[in-house]
């Protein structure tokens, strides 16, 4: 799963973040801007289409749809991650180091999360399927939405069950990146709300997450 | 249930005909080209066409990204468009990955077969200028188009 690009998208649709992990820049900032204003609109609308089937029914259909995300391990993190972390927080000599590439920011530990979690997209879009990339949209409490793009195609694997994979992965890896965001983007005191994100250290945490990935 | 309902849209814009399935148990249960539908099918249409200009924009090249499926917390809409401008698009739940091949036999066995093939079905639904921008509310009536896709989608309702 090779990460194209990232996206955030604020409540009132506006584009905060948008970072290209590939080489071709096609598209200027303006037309970024009109993407994630369509997608959020685009979202809106997709929860307003519930089929009658879903609707009638409510209790026996809906409920059977889970919504837990399962936890997998170590998406976004480096193969070697869980050794080295345990290392440097028992050895002395690199306790206080906050440098070191596998700190995970005020996160404990040798990942960020390590249980199952809900989620909040219910009725929302999650993925879009084209012929030449997959989205995915993992949207938090609070109405921000992390689009990841992904250069695979649903055509290119033959795995039947790659779809409902995909989604997980991607709903981990964004709400790791939703991790970063409270962490270097909340507790940035020069950072006005819902404005345009201009942090370097998230940049660069975000570029070393997606780059882990195989 | 494995498919909640079939939309077909034409280049005008219009809905111009519509299936949905509203009991689990019983698949013949629903609406066929139901007059309520018309806000649903103008949201759907609406939806679509802005993510297919999405995918247009930030495609690689000029030859053309399709939206396959786009799928909700909820449900997954599957779409097949053709050159000539028609939607052929189905709401499903998540067994099935992908329902290409069924929507492409709906267009080249049934769609092709009764209407295109038939001289006395209209050629383009939308007769007059006032039709052609989204107005037009004439569906597609044809008894043999109806029940060939019925009884192509039945066994797929209650999956």
């Amino acid at each position: 799963m090779a990460i194209k690009s990232i996206l955030i998208i604020n409540k009132s649709g506006g584009l905060v973040y948008r970072r290209n992990l590939s080489n071709d820049e096609s598209l200027n900032s303006n037309d970024y801007l009109i993407v994630a204003s369509t997608l959020h609109g685009a979202f809106a609308i997709a929860s307003q289409l519930t089929p009658k089937a879903l609707q009638l029914s409510e209790s026996p259909l809906t409920s059977k749809i889970d919504y837990t995300i399962p936890y997998i391990p170590y998406v976004g993190l480096p193969r070697t991650g869980a050794n080295t972390t345990e290392k440097s927080r028992f050895s002395s000599s690199s306790s206080n180091n906050l440098g070191t590439t596998n700190s995970l920011g005020s996160f404990k530990g040798s990942d960020y999360f390590k249980e199952p979690f809900q989620s909040w997209n219910k009725s929302g879009i999650r993925q879009i399927c084209t012929d030449q990339f997959t989205m995915f949209i993992y949207q938090t409490m609070t109405g921000l939405k992390f689009v990841a793009i992904s250069t695979q195609t649903p055509s290119s694997v033959t795995n039947s069950e790659y779809s409902t994979i995909s989604v997980q992965i991607a709903d981990n890896l964004l709400r790791k990146i939703y991790c970063l965001y409270s962490d270097y983007v909340m507790k940035d005191p020069f950072y006005s709300m819902e404005m345009p994100i201009k942090s370097e250290c998230f940049d660069c945490r975000l570029k070393q997450m997606v780059s882990n990935l195989p | 249930m494995a498919i909640y309902s079939f939309w077909i849209f034409d280049k005008h814009c219009n809905c111009i005909f519509n299936r949905e399935w509203t009991l689990v148990a019983n698949s013949s249960s629903g609406t066929i080209n139901s007059k309520q539908n018309e806000e649903t099918a103008k949201l759907l249409y609406g939806m679509i066409f802005s993510l297919r200009s999405i995918a247009l924009k930030l495609s690689k090249d000029s030859t053309g990204n399709d939206i396959r499926s786009i799928s909700t917390g909820k449900y997954r809409i599957h779409t097949y468009c053709t050159a000539s401008g028609l939607w052929f698009v189905l709401t499903t739940d998540f067994k099935q990955q992908s329902y290409s091949q069924v929507l492409q036999y709906i267009y080249s066995h049934i769609y092709v077969k009764y209407i295109t093939h038939n001289l006395l079905s209209a050629f383009d639904l939308a007769e007059d200028e006032s039709e052609t921008r989204g107005q037009g509310t004439k569906k597609i009536a044809n008894r043999n188009f109806i029940t060939a896709l019925e009884s192509f989608l039945t066994p797929m309702v209650a999956q």
